[in-house]
């Protein structure tokens, strides 16, 4: 959009992250037993090394979320409250998910739950200059830019690249922190070096027998859904007060397609019974049923679900062992 | 609308699940509103004779007069309950099925006669169960949604999702990467990951998920 590039030495970093904490509530990336977002407490906790083992996505689209209540005879809409949040340090994988997010939730349907929550965030990325870990692989994953401002790790400063109005709005605010630059962003800034998946296609393979190499091992624990960024099937029910069963609240909550549950119906039916099924509608929906509707990827490649997985199934590498 | 008649046994156990309903202390008395309890040992009488509709046991079947009394509760009863570990899987008195009987039999049990007669059994080895709270001890919330379910004539729900669900929803780093030995994933949830979340390995005690697993050889 604009073509200013500013500059952010690391040491001042420090003071605009202590100055933004009084208005917005920060998340960084802070690294204990793990990389987790948390709230800003201390700047020099900032640890850039891995990415966060769970995406933010539980901070537009919520674990639990009332959707309206029941009295008996009226609804009662749920008071939409949602505060100034800045995230800093998103991964460009992350990025895209909450892009893919939003196009589900604000274009494909006006979800009035995630709108609220995700028009006051300010997204500010990180820009990786390697592959974080073996397993991700977003260069095949065709990402885009999508964020407010972004950072560029250029080792004793940052090139920070505005993208919207709000990121340019948050520089015009804190402007004595930055200092214009004519450096303009290239190829080579956004390029991270990653493996790839060697297939565009994969619908031809679906009774491709490699696939018992990752189902043998499947728990169908649904770790690798509760942390993928993309992942947005939820389920819906209604929560009855116990002596006054015609006040009720109607509920949304995650789900997950590696559950049996998520499929059975009345008759206790089930959809998709086989642990086979569900494996592969996973990977299926990400890589192939998606773009098939949508035209563009759902999944983007930060490889959570390999990290996350009780038995670390590869399913980048299956897929692309098979012949 | 007739409430239903419902019952609280304990056969041997730690009495700890009786306790979890007990420790619904702000619903307590809403959920003693809708249903009439006619036994249970632990408060009030024993009321064995009498017809249920429900029966929640807790406890499993360690001796010959435990299972006199299963059966006897059974044959009175519309609908059985496993309320609790030991009920539903056998938890830790079962562990003796593991166990060579000389190694221990001498250090507690030389003098108890009635220990010997019978191995140690979950509830279901003996009688027909309609309902499972799994747990050790259940979740007070699964206690109170499974009893207002059967009050409104609704077939309650088993939870089986594994506890990785609700471990990764609290955000809690994997223990099976820190080389510690989690049964999470294989064992069924609800529990909201109480002992991954402070730390501890998932030791299983509400029993496999239902999801079609398969053992490895």
């Amino acid at each position: 959009m604009n073509l200013v590039v500013y500059i952010l030495k690391k040491d001042v970093m420090y003071d605009f992250l202590l100055d933004i904490k009084n208005k917005f509530e920060t998340y960084v990336p802070i690294k204990k037993d793990i990389t987790r977002f948390k709230i800003l407490d201390n700047p020099k906790d900032i640890d850039f090394s891995e990415n966060s083992y769970f995406p933010v996505k539980e901070h537009f689209f919520r674990k639990k979320e009332v959707i309206f209540q029941f009295n008996g005879s009226n609804f009662l809409p749920v008071e939409l409250k949602s505060k100034n949040k800045i995230f800093f340090g998103l991964r460009r994988c992350d990025l895209n998910a909450i892009k893919n997010q939003d196009f589900i939730f604000m274009k494909q349907h006006n979800d009035p739950y995630y709108t609220s929550q995700r028009k006051k965030a300010v997204l500010i990325g990180y820009h990786c200059t390697k592959a974080l870990n073996k397993y991700c692989f977003c260069e095949s994953m065709n990402l885009t830019d999508y964020y407010d401002l972004m950072l560029f790790d250029k080792t004793n400063y940052f090139l920070v690249d505005a993208k919207t109005e709000k990121g340019e709005n948050l520089i015009r605010k804190y402007k004595k922190y930055f200092k214009k630059s004519n450096y303009k962003i290239s190829d080579k800034d956004t390029y991270i070096k990653t493996r790839k998946i060697n297939k565009k296609d994969i619908s031809k393979f679906y009774d491709h027998k490699d696939w018992d190499k990752g189902i043998n091992l499947c728990l169908s624990c649904s770790a690798c859904t509760e942390m993928c960024p993309t992942c947005y099937c939820h389920e819906i029910h209604d929560n009855t007060e116990i002596n006054n069963p015609r006040n009720a609240k109607r509920i949304r909550s995650w789900s997950s397609c590696q559950l049996k549950e998520f499929t059975s119906v009345a008759e206790n039916h089930t959809f998709r019974d086989t642990k086979e099924a569900r494996f592969k509608h996973r990977i299926y929906h990400q890589l192939q049923y998606f773009k098939e509707r949508n035209k563009i990827n759902l999944c983007t490649g930060c490889g959570r679900c390999i990290t996350g997985c009780p038995t670390k199934i590869d399913w980048v590498k299956i897929i692309n062992e098979m012949r | 609308m007739k409430k239903l008649k419902i019952g609280f046994y304990g056969i041997t156990g730690c009495a700890g699940c009786q306790l979890s309903v007990i420790f619904e202390e702000d619903e307590l008395l809403d959920i003693i509103n809708l249903i009439e309890i006619q036994a249970w040992p632990f408060i009030k009488e024993l009321n064995y004779d009498k017809k249920f509709d429900y029966i929640f046991m807790e406890g499993l079947v360690a001796d010959n007069e435990d299972k006199g009394i299963l059966l006897k509760l059974r044959a009175n009863t519309r609908f059985m309950v496993a309320l609790g570990a030991c009920a539903h899987t056998g938890c830790i008195p079962a562990y003796r099925h593991f166990t060579l009987k000389e190694n221990y039999a001498h250090l507690l049990y030389e003098k108890k006669e009635n220990i010997k007669d019978i191995d140690p059994n979950p509830i279901d080895s003996f009688v027909k169960v309609d309902y499972i709270i799994p747990g050790c001890p259940p979740d007070k919330n699964e206690i109170r949604s499974f009893i207002k379910d059967i009050v409104r004539d609704i077939i309650p729900k088993p939870y089986n999702n594994p506890v990785c669900v609700e471990c990764k929803r609290n955000n809690n780093s994997c223990l099976l990467d820190n080389k510690k030995p989690c049964l999470g994933p294989i064992t069924r949830g609800g529990c909201n990951s109480v002992c991954t979340n402070n730390g501890l390995e998932c030791w299983g005690c509400r029993g496999p998920t239902q999801q079609g697993h398969k053992m490895q050889s």
